[in-house]
């Protein structure tokens, strides 16, 4: 009970924060729209921006956005309660962290998916990119899903932002192997082998060709898979991040407690 | 009187990437019981913020042990526990949500205490009317001013209506009429029946509040007890006060290299120099210093009985 109000209430705090500070519309709208924008002019090859490579080109560019989105969201998310003095009191306060952090995740993935809608919306109004989602519904969960896994990642590595001080720097290092490996920005099957096994090893991967899947006309599928597949490997992956983000979460509050660098910033 | 609180030979060491770096806290002792007002002082450096830390499970001690509420401070089964009942008042501008208005503070942390729904909105009225800010709920924490965030701290320490109350320096910047508030609202969470445990630079906020104290230098106790039992630990030497027309600093300076005499303060007031010097060896013989002093102007000479800020000098060697 006392978690479900814990997430509830960094959930909130996080959409409080979100309308009061400005500051957030740029990983949350900007940042996606250039992502999608580069994609784009990268998949028309400075010709036509039509068929089934810039509808590839935009569900790839929305991704893209929904883990900017969602990594700057778990950056700040320990790295501000830092800064602002409100980690310790926080930790003191007889919950666990990681149940606010869950909220706070919860908060931007429902934001990375409007991230995406609006992606989409933009590549079809300004672009006439003739989005043709085969299956609007799978499309939709597959969506889902992919945010819940770029979520689950984020979650993780917001669990590590609470040990370091240089939270923005490890969230730009980490921005780019995701694109790659997640198969957004090029299909994992390009990629060498020793790194399509780390790719398969992450949620997101999963995600990302679900949502291939469910938009493009006669795609077969990462490694032969079905959706059906790839949506549950997507929630399955998930859910072990977000196991993992909560073990390792006990590790470092302890961690803080025990160098007392819970006030450092 | 139920103890509530049983610390033993704590100790707390700081270390910097491995290698040892500073004690901050060299092995204490010492029992609060419930319903006082327990303070804790020092100068900076002392131990005092170290020391509440680690009765508020943020800080693991290296050795020793801390039982508070008959909780083992470090025994992580019982630790969230714990934090249930106590909670912790931190001096200073961070510490709150400055986008976020004073109510949504209140809430957001009452949420992280579990409190009910139902019960916040009356809770948060009720704090917020304690700490005078009931005017304030719904302007955000960036446009406050010190004593309003000072304020807000204390209530925002209260939304788990905690037994046990740490505050660490609660006035510490504060003009003299919002400190005088805020020592008001300790007296009252005091009768209420908190435990408070104080830390304070302030000996006059210190001897107005604190049923028993304990005085830190370097991380160890150098003094304990109530304030009386303080003073009378520095009872064997004599507080000669002198106010003079013309600044005595030349006669003073005799006493920088004299180990037996410290000077306990010196001041301006009213145009005149308020100086008053300890000798820790005993009584002092006033008509030596009467001699001493003339030459700028002796208005008034006299022995005064320690007060608790010479008692604090003494016992710290003044190691502000």
């Amino acid at each position: 009970m006392m978690s479900a109000r814990a997430i509830s209430a960094g959930f909130k705090q996080q959409a409080v924060q979100f309308f009061a500070d400005p500051q957030w519309i740029i990983p949350s709208l900007i940042s996606p729209f250039l992502l999608s924008m580069v994609m784009i002019f990268l998949s028309s090859g400075g010709t036509s921006i039509e068929g089934p490579l810039v509808l590839q080109a935009v569900l790839g560019g929305g991704v893209l956005g929904m883990w900017a989105n969602s990594l700057f969201s778990s950056s700040t998310s320990v790295s501000f309660d830092r800064i602002n003095g409100t980690f310790e009191p926080m930790l003191g306060s007889g919950t666990r962290i990681i149940y606010v952090l869950i909220g706070r995740s919860l908060w931007s993935t429902l934001i990375g998916l409007l991230n995406a809608f609006i992606v989409f919306a933009i590549a079809e109004v300004m672009f006439g990119a003739g989005l043709n989602v085969q299956n609007p519904i799978l499309f939709f969960l597959a969506l889902l899903m992919a945010m819940l896994s770029l979520s689950s990642v984020g979650l993780l590595i917001s669990t590590l932002f609470v040990l370091t001080r240089k939270g923005g720097t490890v969230s730009s290092v980490l921005e780019y192997p995701i694109y790659v490996m997640s198969g957004a920005l090029v299909p994992i099957s390009m990629l060498p082998q020793w790194m399509q096994s780390v790719s398969l090893a992450l949620a997101p991967t999963w995600g990302v060709d679900a949502i291939k899947y469910s938009a493009l006309e006669g795609y077969e599928g990462m490694l032969g898979m079905s959706f059906i597949t790839d949506v549950l490997m997507c929630l399955a992956l998930s859910i072990i991040f977000i196991v993992s983000a909560y073990v390792v979460m006990l590790y470092v509050e302890r961690k803080v407690l025990r160098d007392g660098t819970a006030t450092r910033y | 009187m139920k103890t509530v609180i049983e610390v033993n030979d704590l100790v707390r060491k700081f270390s910097t990437r491995g290698r040892p770096t500073k004690t901050a806290v060299g092995g204490i002792s010492f029992d609060v019981g419930q319903g006082e007002i327990f303070g804790i002082l020092g100068p900076n450096g002392a131990g005092k913020t170290t020391t509440i830390k680690m009765l508020s499970t943020l800080l693991i001690p290296t050795s020793g042990t801390a039982r508070v509420l008959g909780y083992d401070v470090t025994d992580d089964r019982t630790v969230m526990d714990l934090r249930k009942r106590i909670n912790v008042v931190s001096g200073g501008d961070r510490g709150l949500y400055y986008r976020l208005s004073a109510k949504q503070n209140l809430e957001f942390f009452a949420d992280l205490y579990g409190i009910p729904k139902r019960e916040q909105t009356e809770m948060c009225q009720k704090l917020l009317g304690m700490v005078g800010l009931m005017n304030a709920a719904d302007i955000k924490v960036e446009d406050f001013s010190r004593g309003m965030k000072q304020r807000l701290h204390i209530a925002r320490a209260l939304v788990n209506d905690p037994e046990l109350l740490f505050m660490d320096e609660p006035t510490i910047g504060l003009d003299p009429e919002i400190s005088r508030s805020i020592r008001s609202v300790i007296r009252d969470l005091s009768r209420s029946g908190k435990t408070i445990i104080l830390t304070t630079h302030y000996m006059y906020e210190a001897e107005e509040l604190c049923d028993r104290m304990i005085i830190l230098s370097r991380g160890n106790i150098v003094g304990k007890g109530t304030v009386a039992e303080i003073k009378d630990m520095v009872s064997d030497s004599s507080v000669v006060h002198i106010v003079t027309d013309r600044d005595p600093s030349e006669a003073l300076k005799g006493f920088v290299s004299d180990p037996d005499m410290t000077v306990v303060s010196s001041r301006t007031v009213g145009g005149r120099y308020d100086t008053r010097f300890a000798s820790a060896s005993g009584k002092t013989d006033v008509g030596a210093h009467e001699d001493l002093f003339r030459p700028f102007g002796i208005r008034l000479i006299g022995l005064d009985e320690p007060t608790l800020e010479d008692a604090y000098i003494r016992l710290t060697g003044g190691d502000e």
